[in-house]
């Protein structure tokens, strides 16, 4: 593999993990976990160890799923991924990316996401009733496992991708993947550590939902598109199926 | 203590239940202080849209919880912006 095509793969993983940034389920149930544990009065060294615990969950979760699907693919196909695989990444990508710009919204007020509402009613419930740093963190585990139809194929295509490097760039690959796709939970963590409203985050996340929605959607179609053009078409036009 | 009022719950399929004043000052005091609203703002801005929630009530045979939010939202906008939008958007977030 020469340095331009780690470039690119890396780039890749890049721009998967801005995509899976643009998701929104474990920010809102971050918001509400805040926000009830403010109207409980929870002391604010509490709060933040809440915080703290929330986000490593859905940090740990994200790594989790990123290395079992790295492992999973280079377990099963171990000398070559096959054409078949990397289209049925793209397909998965393009068609979420569809659906994301289609439905990821709930069409009424607020930012009410299009997840099975058993899932939702769920984390609200859960996001009520969480009171330390060790519930907040099962809490940020569950919140991601609860975004898998959305986020599933980033990291699919991440996966195939971080399997093409050495094990080295495959660590250092699945760290930037973690660190980007979780940069708005962590910053918005640190407005509400640092004494900002919930109420005026929740306005700026209701303001700009459409715009993160288009991102997001925007991104899994760019993905989808150029890893099939570059390493679908390219290789059937090489000979290499 | 409650008043001769049915509360409709949001989904439909939970039971009726009568109108509790306590229960909603609670819950519009939490919503003020979610947005970090001192205690005694908090307090003092509950109590008064309680009392206005509950005349508004009182001429009513039965309401929906999502009308009592509605109307909280509208008379809590008055005393605290903020917490009016908390309080009508907490169950729009997820």
């Amino acid at each position: 593999m020469t340095p331009d095509d780690t470039t690119i793969s890396l780039s890749i993983v890049l721009l998967a993990a801005l995509t899976h940034a643009s998701f929104q389920l474990s920010i809102s149930v971050l918001t509400l976990m805040s926000g009830h544990a403010l109207g409980r009065q929870t002391a604010r060294r509490r709060l933040v160890n809440m915080i703290g615990g929330f986000a490593f969950g859905a940090i740990v979760m994200t790594i989790l799923l990123l290395s079992f699907a790295a492992y999973l693919f280079g377990s099963l196909l171990p000398y070559n991924i096959p054409l078949l695989v990397w289209a049925v990444g793209c397909g998965a990508a393009v068609g979420v990316g569809i659906s994301v710009w289609l439905f990821y919204y709930r069409r009424e007020l607020g930012t009410v996401l299009w997840i099975p509402r058993g899932f939702a009613r769920h984390l609200e419930s859960r996001a009520k009733h969480t009171r330390s740093a060790t519930e907040a963190f099962s809490l940020g585990l569950t919140s991601v496992v609860s975004e898998l139809l959305f986020i599933f194929a980033p990291i699919i295509l991440s996966a195939l991708i971080l399997l093409r490097l050495s094990p080295e760039l495959q660590l250092f690959g699945i760290l930037m993947y973690t660190t980007v796709a979780m940069l708005p939970l962590m910053i918005i963590g640190l407005l509400i550590s640092n004494g900002r409203k919930i109420s005026r985050i929740q306005k700026w996340r209701e303001a700009n939902k459409h715009f993160l929605q288009f991102a997001a959607g925007g991104g899994l179609l760019i993905l989808g598109v150029y890893i099939y053009s570059e390493f679908i078409i390219v290789a059937s036009a090489l000979g290499r199926m | 203590m409650g008043l001769a009022v049915d509360v409709v719950k949001r989904s439909g399929k939970r039971k009726k239940e009568a109108f509790n004043p306590d229960k909603l000052q609670r819950s519009i005091h939490r919503a003020c202080l979610s947005v970090r609203t001192p205690e005694g703002e908090a307090e003092s801005a509950a109590k008064r849209v309680t009392h206005l929630v509950t005349l508004w009530v009182a001429t009513k045979p039965a309401v929906t919880s999502h009308d009592i939010r509605r109307v909280v939202a509208f008379h809590l906008d008055r005393y605290h912006p903020d917490a009016a939008y908390y309080y009508l958007h907490q169950r729009r977030i997820l």
